[in-house]
């Protein structure tokens, strides 16, 4: 039960980095004529369709990892501790903090996004989401490091 | 005020106010719940479990997330809304810096 849920975790994780780097491109690097390749079609996404997609995947990956933690905690955690790998016990615990106070963003994240926006708050709703960006990727690849030192059930 | 116009008060003030609390929560570690993995336990507050590690990070979540919110209800329903005039970029500003914190907390794992 644990491998799948590793799994499912880390392909949770995946569409959510997905969603939440489509986003960040686009509000620092929109498109502003029309789309004529993959780069500017890779800008020119509606990313303000992003935003509940990236709320509810966040809630339910950070869930899954909650649980995936305990087992983390008493198996993976003490095995990199006698290995001293302190760089990826490092990474680790910085993700598990980025991913609490990555849940505080999410009611201002919701807001900033609404199409009524005013002007004034659109720096806010660009560097929130480069936040809640830099959060995810650290959380993604600390995971992934973890993981490849020493996967739950190997 | 209406409601529409208070969630923005309430959002800023709960991310500002989880985010340095939560920070202090872990310092200071004061957890609402502990949770010992290899026992199953859950005791309130700091409490050690009576086997194996403690976990108090749902624990330190809980605290500042209680703190947040109640925060946010107490600014956006002051009188004369002086939340209004809340600058949104705290938003972010405190987070980042909340963030500073823990990685200069936790810089001797880098350091070995």
């Amino acid at each position: 039960m644990w491998i799948a849920l590793v799994i499912t975790h880390g392909l949770l994780a995946f569409l959510l980095l997905g969603a939440v780097t489509h986003q960040v491109v686009s509000v620092w690097a929109p498109v502003r004529a029309g789309a004529t390749n993959f780069v500017a079609r890779y800008r020119a996404v509606g990313s303000a369709h992003y935003v509940n997609a990236i709320i509810v995947l966040y809630l339910i990956t950070a869930t899954l990892g909650g649980v995936l933690y305990t087992k983390y905690r008493i198996t993976s955690r003490l095995m990199m501790e006698l290995g001293h790998y302190w760089k990826s016990v490092g990474a680790f615990e910085i993700k598990e903090h980025l991913i609490a106070i990555g849940l505080a963003l999410l009611p201002a994240y919701w807001y900033f996004w609404r199409p009524s926006t005013n002007a004034g708050d659109l720096r806010t709703r660009k560097l929130l989401t480069t936040l809640l960006a830099f959060i995810i990727w650290w959380a993604f690849l600390a995971g992934h490091v973890a993981n490849n030192v020493r996967g739950i059930g190997t | 005020m209406s409601n529409q116009s208070r969630f923005p008060v309430f959002a800023v003030t709960f991310a500002v106010v989880y985010a340095a609390v939560y920070y202090f929560a872990v310092y200071y570690n004061w957890p609402l719940f502990s949770y010992g993995p290899q026992t199953g336990q859950w005791l309130l507050l700091n409490h050690p479990a009576s086997d194996g590690p403690t976990m108090y990070w749902y624990g330190w979540m809980a605290t500042s997330a209680i703190a947040g919110a109640v925060a946010g209800l107490i600014v956006c329903y002051l009188p004369g809304n002086p939340g209004r005039r809340l600058w949104s970029g705290l938003a972010w500003l405190v987070p980042v810096c909340s963030i500073a914190a823990i990685a200069h907390m936790l810089s001797g794992y880098f350091t070995r």
